[in-house]
């Protein structure tokens, strides 16, 4: 047996006083003062909720700075914990190397892929891995993570983790990635990974009975939600095997169960304790690396808490899809539309996340508010290897808005028509039919453009002219007339409408 | 390390930090006066504003050594054991804040506002919140909420955007 010497400094004892009095320093936290008599605000005794302000129980505590997000809570011992993104959007990962990274001062433990007992997860398509292994599908995605004793040696050891890539060409244009011939970003499974298909009439007859067609092509870009709270997550692992996760969640019963499968242990093990979150619109609808700090609690022992950085947010949270669209239309020459075909490609990014809810959404809304005998609405949803997209208000909504709503401007313009008179001859009125089918009910579409046209001042000329700029020949104030609505319109789908409102027939065979 | 006095909310405190340590950091790790929030880290969302001798500031971006010294205001030392500050109290009855997460940094911003001008017009308060984001209620609430601390009166804020 080997014969180790230990060699013990002496330490001088002002030495060891200094230090103490260093670590006893900060022990005690000031004062924090709040109102002892609660006074509710009279507001709230006011009944009739019409006409008063609106208040909100819970913000007292935020005006106090007392509300406790996630990055506000501390348990004992906790530990730190930096996700490493891989900084390529589309590689193979040939090796990971974490030992200088383990063998920093203050890192506790670091994780890749290869810890995670089921490596994928999302709210439809399981096709996100927790931490990419083998894989990179795009910049943001985490390839290791570190615990350590602070949020600052966390993030310096992630510049000791050594990862080897071998580069392949990204699918960036969902144009392109729509293509056959591109090569898959998540091969063998087609690019295409969602689609939908709305038929009603006969789109061929109604452009042949038109006397004006029109096409638009209209795009929009990828938004991220910036909520002012970064994505946060503390875990906490028991000698029982139950993990408790504090998270910025919106959906904890979806999240238990995403957690639970990549995990590999029941639901029941496992809490999901939604905190009071700073924002949300969507962003915060799924997990993201809350499997990640569970593994790394249960590795260390010890609470783990990780937030987002304002990049990390933007390149590794998911966003709104950018959608290429595609309109045109059949009018007569009074402005009746007759028919409408429409194609919108969706920029799904990496990996699926809500794809299907926003592309089902984006396609039923996408011929507008109209009265519209024939149509044909295509949606395609594609991978590229880009930054997720995911749930953003409106799921979709908005984007057709923005391309329906120009549409009519551009068609109304070129016909010399009123944009409000176009938008009354075609608008839903009571007992409309839907795209999809739904009689519609209580519907005020054409009473409320003529309201808010007499609120604003809208003259039969087109032209804004009580607030703004009366002797200007364009709509220079900034008016504008919408008919559509970034929400809204239930899903709902009727029997005998089933057969042609299914997938599009080249769906991809392989997921 | 490195050692800083400073006096927080009236109150003096010392504390032996890393150098590298920003002033919301000490206010938040040291001292656990979690109100200002860390947001973006690079001085951009305001959620982190606290008063440094009467000045608002992105504590994000001073460090805690430049603070050595000087006397710093946040959220928690506005209100007293009797009553709320006014600004807390006008933001919690004209429903001024949402999620809250930009709260305590948008009053601070106020305050530093009011203490310079007790009256100030629509335009000089929102050139006093610049500096501070919120993402869910829009600024229409707090900028009637700080008139209503200011005035007394509110001037419709939606009309004034021209």
């Amino acid at each position: 047996m080997e014969k180790k010497t230990v060699v013990t400094e002496k330490v001088p004892l002002q030495t060891l006083l200094e230090e103490d009095g260093i670590l006893r320093s900060p022990a005690l936290a000031p004062l924090v003062t709040f109102p002892l008599e609660v006074v509710v605000p009279e507001v709230r005794h006011q009944t009739p909720a019409v006409g008063q302000r609106a208040t909100r129980p819970d913000s007292r505590l935020h005006g106090l700075g007392q509300t406790r997000y996630i990055d506000d809570m501390y348990f004992p011992g906790m530990l730190f914990a930096r996700i490493k993104r891989a900084g390529i959007a589309s590689a193979h990962i040939k090796s990971i190397d974490t030992s200088e990274a383990e063998a920093m001062p203050g890192v506790i433990a670091v994780i890749t892929g290869r810890d995670v007992p089921c490596n994928s997860f999302g709210p439809s398509l399981k096709d996100q891995p927790v931490l990419a292994d083998t894989r990179v599908f795009h910049a943001g995605d985490g390839v290791a993570a570190v615990a350590a004793i602070s949020e600052q040696i966390a993030t310096d050891a992630l510049d000791k983790i050594k990862v080897e890539y071998e580069p392949l060409t990204p699918v960036l244009d969902p144009l392109e990635s729509l293509k056959l011939e591109t090569p898959g970003v998540h091969a063998p499974s087609a690019n295409i990974y969602g689609s939908k298909v709305i038929k009603k009439g006969d789109v061929a007859k109604g452009f042949a009975e038109s006397d004006y067609i029109f096409e638009g092509h209209f795009r929009t870009q990828m938004v991220e939600h910036v909520p002012l709270e970064p994505h946060a997550t503390i875990a906490m692992w028991d000698a029982n095997g139950r993990v408790s996760i504090y998270s910025t969640l919106g959906r904890i019963t979806l999240g238990r169960a995403d957690v639970a499968r990549t995990l590999g242990i029941p639901m029941s093990r496992i809490r999901i304790i939604a905190t009071i979150v700073g924002g949300n619109f969507g962003g915060k609808n799924e997990i993201t690396t809350e499997p990640v700090l569970a593994l790394l609690s249960k590795k260390t022992g010890r609470p783990v808490k990780e937030v987002f950085t304002r990049s990390e947010e933007f390149i590794a949270s998911t966003t709104r899809h950018p959608l290429i669209m595609d309109y045109k239309t059949g009018v007569t020459k009074q402005g009746k539309i007759l028919a409408r075909q429409i194609r919108l490609v969706l920029d799904g990014g990496a990996y699926c996340s809500w794809s299907e809810t926003t592309l089902g959404k984006a396609c039923i809304l996408s011929a507008g508010p109209y009265n519209i005998e024939n149509l044909h609405a295509e949606a395609f949803v594609v991978y590229t290897n880009k930054t997720m997209t995911g749930a953003m208000r409106g799921f979709g909504a908005p984007q057709v808005c923005f391309a329906y709503e120009s549409h009519m401007d551009d068609i109304a313009t070129a016909l010399g028509i009123d944009p409000l008179e176009i938008r009354l001859l075609n608008a839903f009125e009571e007992g409309s039919i839907s795209p999809t089918g739904q009689m519609l009910q209580s519907v005020v579409v054409k009473e409320s453009l003529l309201r808010a046209a007499e609120r604003f001042g809208w003259n039969t000329d087109g032209k804004a002219s009580t607030n703004g700029n009366a002797q200007g020949n364009t709509k220079s104030n900034g008016n504008a007339i919408t008919a559509g609505k970034g929400n809204g319109v239930a899903k709902q789908l009727p029997a005998h409408e089933q057969a042609t409102h299914g997938p599009a027939a080249h769906e991809p065979a392989v997921r | 390390m490195v050692n800083v006095s400073i006096k927080v909310n009236g109150e003096m405190r010392t504390a032996s930090v890393p150098p590298e340590t920003t002033l919301l950091r000490l206010l938040r790790d040291n001292f656990n006066l979690t109100g200002a929030k860390l947001g973006c880290d690079v001085g951009d969302c305001g959620a982190c504003t606290v008063i440094v001798d009467g000045l608002p500031v992105n504590s994000c971006l001073m460090l805690a050594n430049q603070v050595d010294g000087r006397e710093v205001l946040t959220i928690e030392g506005l209100a007293t054991t009797d009553k709320l500050h006014p600004l807390q109290k006008k933001f919690e009855e004209f429903g001024s804040l949402q999620c809250g997460f930009c709260g305590p940094g948008i009053i601070m911003s106020a305050k530093a506002l009011l203490d310079e001008n007790p009256a100030p017009t629509v335009m000089q308060i929102r050139d006093a919140l610049g500096g501070n984001l919120c993402r869910c209620t829009g600024y229409a609430k707090m900028i009637e909420a700080i008139q209503a601390v200011a005035n007394g009166s509110i001037e419709p804020v939606a009309s004034k955007s021209a």
